[in-house]
């Protein structure tokens, strides 16, 4: 494996990584008012999240960094032409971000609620618009012969689009109930949140079916590589119905595990479906790895330091994990 | 205004509330730490129970002042790739690396460990849980200096070739060791320390003023921030001092438009300097001889003193701003010093699109610098029985107050 196909692989990682861990704090912001009214409720499903929240996130950081790094110039046009939907994702990440820390300092419980209600904003904003990322880059993108592009309010309100995204931001929040229904030491929480996981599974399942029939018919998605791209799309459509089942049975372990399969399949569908390109025209052509990445110079640089660092990182995440593994419950100190 | 107007502004707005919250973060972790390991080491248990609540206190004064840091430096992030898509194709081989070694390297760490020593308050063993602490201290002046090796890339460009109009990584060396970063970074922590020190001890003494029953909590925290304060704020107009000669070899154009009034920036250069020298001179001395009036608490006897010392909070914090604004103003119309112009690295994005973002960025993050300054003031005038982190969960019911009625 070449340095440029190692780093492409990282970049996977850490994109899959915030899909998977990011995810589940994503769908976690969006389920606060199910869970219930009143902070009794709504502060331990936060707290189960509580000591992961800002590892989470970090990942996502850490893939724009890798992405500036290694590959500048996939960066610069990618981040400017997805310019209106990049931006209301930061929007609604610094607001949620922002109020899971803040909520708990609010001084009466109005106050509280009205943080709350920025969480959700946070939670649902950020998932539906990474949502129709995926949705925009599957399909191809309105290249100009320079290379750049921009999208337009037409190009997001394609069907295709659209049901990507809404399938995102209800696979993210099933997910998150998964997580819940996990972590959560109160067996009614627990209940809760696996009966809205199961019927988040099947509005995800009813919605991604659409996409799907779109490509069928030449409306959707025209991969590079089908045959990786059919592969890919029935292993979540496979976990989604494993995710189902193992929450009927009370098996959370077994659900988690399968939602979080489900959460990271869009990052290899992207890497795979349109390979060599990493930025791909609806014309058919596009950037490919080698334009993309940065010179062989800067990549033996970062490659020495990333072969120190990134057993590191594993290492101690996993460690963190494995630390607050324990369920949530009343003993110890909350703080969001 | 222009698209790259836009962008700038959008740019200095933003990275300029982003670092009014770093500034204290890097000021107050270093204090938050000491305090936790004194507590951590000491054997006689009022003591201990005294150090441990202090800990906690300007512990969460510090964790309310980072939630704003980490969500406005998420912006700061993917602004390069949003704004400045020329400067990725003109430096990305050599700007882009320092960068990605940051988010590796310290956010990660930073991250993973804050929330562990958050959520690890009577779950960890004593020995883990201040390690944790101290790591957080060190990955929070890591990623400082990985900035800062960027940064200095723009001041003063080193370790790369042109090959065709685009820049080459050729000695990562020499881009490690830029003494446009390296004094930065020695001048950034000594403005920090002297940030953090000049807050404890302002809220301290404020307490003091008001009759605080927490007296040997306070008195403590006022030695640690008035000492701090005071050596921090000697060594950081040192430094100020050093980085003349070291701009007359690199960038003379930006101290020629410091003293020239025809420059184009002149005022803003003017300004930001003498917010500096000015504040940097007045806190020197003010801690100096607050260091003396310690001595059996005179510094927070009379009532005029120790507001006086409250008073001084922010001006640490407007010098800091006045610093990055004689930095980065001085070194246009230049965006990599003498090799990048800036209006030829913003992307090509509508001038429409530009000033809805720029507006709804700023009006978010003056939104919650505002609430966020709010409740830091709101906790930091409560004093310790309002701390919540590492509170146990019936301390936690206690500070809920009665819903009101309408
Ligand atoms: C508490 C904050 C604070 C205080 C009291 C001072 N500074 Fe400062 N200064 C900063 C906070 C700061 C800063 C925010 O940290 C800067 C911005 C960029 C940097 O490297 O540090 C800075 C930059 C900066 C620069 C720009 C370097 C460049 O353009 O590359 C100079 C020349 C000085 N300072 C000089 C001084 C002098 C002579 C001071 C006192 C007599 C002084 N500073 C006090
Ligand atoms: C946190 C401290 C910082 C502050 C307060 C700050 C402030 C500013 C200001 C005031 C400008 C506008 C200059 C003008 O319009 O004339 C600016 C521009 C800029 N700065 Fe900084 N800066 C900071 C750190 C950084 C760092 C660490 C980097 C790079 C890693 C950086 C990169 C840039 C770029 C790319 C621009 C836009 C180009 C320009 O107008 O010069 N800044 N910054
Ligand atoms: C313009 C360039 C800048 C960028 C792109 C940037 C990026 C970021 C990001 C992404 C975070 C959140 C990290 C996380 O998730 O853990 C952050 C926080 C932080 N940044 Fe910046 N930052 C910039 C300027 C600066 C400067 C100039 C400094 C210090 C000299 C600095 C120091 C820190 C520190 C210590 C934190 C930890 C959080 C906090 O302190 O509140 N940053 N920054």
């Amino acid at each position: 494996m070449d340095l440029q196909t190692a780093w492409l692989a990282l970049l996977g990682l850490l994109l899959g990584g915030y899909f998977v861990l990011g995810g589940y704090d994503l769908g976690v912001q969006m389920l606060l008012p199910a869970m219930g009214h009143d902070d009794t409720a709504r502060g331990p499903a936060l707290s189960a999240m509580g000591p992961f929240f800002l590892g989470n996130e970090v990942w996502l950081v850490a893939f724009t960094g890798v992405l500036f790094g290694a590959f500048p110039h996939l960066e610069g046009s990618l981040l400017s032409g997805l310019y209106p939907l990049i931006v209301a994702i930061l929007v609604g990440l610094v607001t949620g971000n922002a109020a899971v820390q803040l909520r708990g300092r609010a001084r009466t419980a109005a106050g509280r609620r009205r943080w709350d209600a920025l969480v959700v904003l946070g939670g649902a904003l950020p998932a539906l618009c990474w949502g129709l990322i995926v949705g925009l880059l599957l399909r191809g993108l309105p290249r100009r012969p320079d290379g750049s592009f921009h999208v337009g309010t037409g190009d997001v309100l394609h069907p295709f689009v659209l049901s990507c995204g809404v399938a995102m931001a209800l696979l993210l929040a099933a997910h998150g109930a998964a997580f819940l229904a996990l972590r959560s030491a109160a067996p009614e929480a627990a209940a809760r949140a696996a009966h809205t996981g199961r019927t988040l599974l099947r509005a995800t399942a009813a919605i991604a079916v659409l996409p799907l029939l779109l490509t069928l018919f030449g409306a959707g998605a025209a991969p590079h590589n089908p045959v990786s791209a059919a592969v890919l799309t029935a292993v979540p459509a496979a976990a989604l119905a494993a995710a189902w089942r193992s929450l009927s049975r009370g098996r959370t372990g077994a659900a988690f595990t399968a939602t979080c399969c489900a959460a990271l399949t869009p990052v290899p569908l992207l890497g795979f479906a349109h390979y060599p390109y990493v930025l791909a025209s609806r014309s058919g052509a596009g950037l490919t790895v080698g334009q993309a990445a940065a010179d062989d110079a800067t990549l033996t640089v970062l490659s020495a330091f990333g072969v120190l660092v990134i057993p590191a990182i594993l290492a101690y995440q996993a460690w963190s994990w494995w630390v607050f593994r324990g369920r949530t419950g009343q003993r110890h100190p909350t703080y969001f | 205004m222009g698209a790259s107007d836009l962008a700038r502004l959008q740019f200095a707005a933003t990275t300029g509330i982003h670092w009014l919250f770093v500034i204290l973060t890097l000021g107050l972790v270093p204090l938050v730490a000491l305090l936790h390991t004194r507590a951590a080491l000491t054997r006689d248990p009022a003591r201990r129970a005294v150090l441990e609540r202090t800990t906690r206190f300007w512990g969460q004064l510090y964790l309310i002042n980072y939630a704003v840091g980490i969500a406005t430096g998420l912006v700061m992030e993917f602004q390069f790739g949003l704004n400045w898509s020329g400067l990725s194709k003109f430096a990305g081989n050599v700007f882009g690396a320092p960068l990605a070694l940051e988010t590796l390297i310290a956010f990660f760490a930073e991250s993973t460990f804050l929330g562990m020593w958050i959520f690890g308050w009577g779950r960890l063993r004593k020995g883990i849980h201040v390690t944790l602490i101290w790591l957080v201290a060190l990955t929070a002046y890591a990623s400082a200096y990985w900035i800062l090796v960027a940064n200095g890339f723009l001041q003063h460009p080193v370790g790369y070739e042109l090959r065709d109009g685009t820049a080459y990584l050729t000695d990562f060396g020499a881009l490690l060791t830029n003494p446009s970063a390296l004094l930065a970074l020695a001048h950034i922590t000594l403005a920090a320390l002297t940030t953090g020190g000049v807050f404890v001890a302002g809220i301290s003494a404020f307490h003091f003023a008001r009759g605080t029953e927490e007296t040997d909590l306070f008195r403590g925290s006022l030695r640690l921030g008035v000492w701090v304060s005071m050596l921090a704020s000697f060594f950081v107009i040192i430094v100020g001092d050093l980085q003349f000669p070291l701009l007359e070899r690199t960038q003379p154009a930006k101290l020629a438009a410091l003293d020239s009034s025809d420059a184009p920036w002149h005022v803003w250069l003017r300004i930001s300097m003498d917010a500096m020298t000015i504040i940097g001179n007045t806190v020197s001395t003010i801690t100096l001889i607050a260091v003396v009036l310690l001595w059996k608490d005179w510094l927070v006897r009379r009532r005029p003193l120790a507001y006086l010392m409250t008073a001084v909070i922010p001006f640490p914090f407007i010098a800091s701003v006045g610093g990055w604004v004689f930095r980065e103003v001085g070194r246009q119309p230049w965006l990599v010093y003498g090799e990048l112009k800036v209006e030829d690295a913003v992307s090509h994005v509508s001038v429409t699109t530009l000033a809805v973002s720029c507006t709804g960025f700023v009006a978010l993050f003056v939104a919650l610098a505002v609430t966020n300054w709010a409740l830091i003031i709101r906790f930091a005038r409560r004093g310790p029985q309002g701390v919540q982190l590492g509170a146990a969960p019936e301390d936690r019911q206690g500070d809920k107050q009665p819903v009101p009625a309408f």
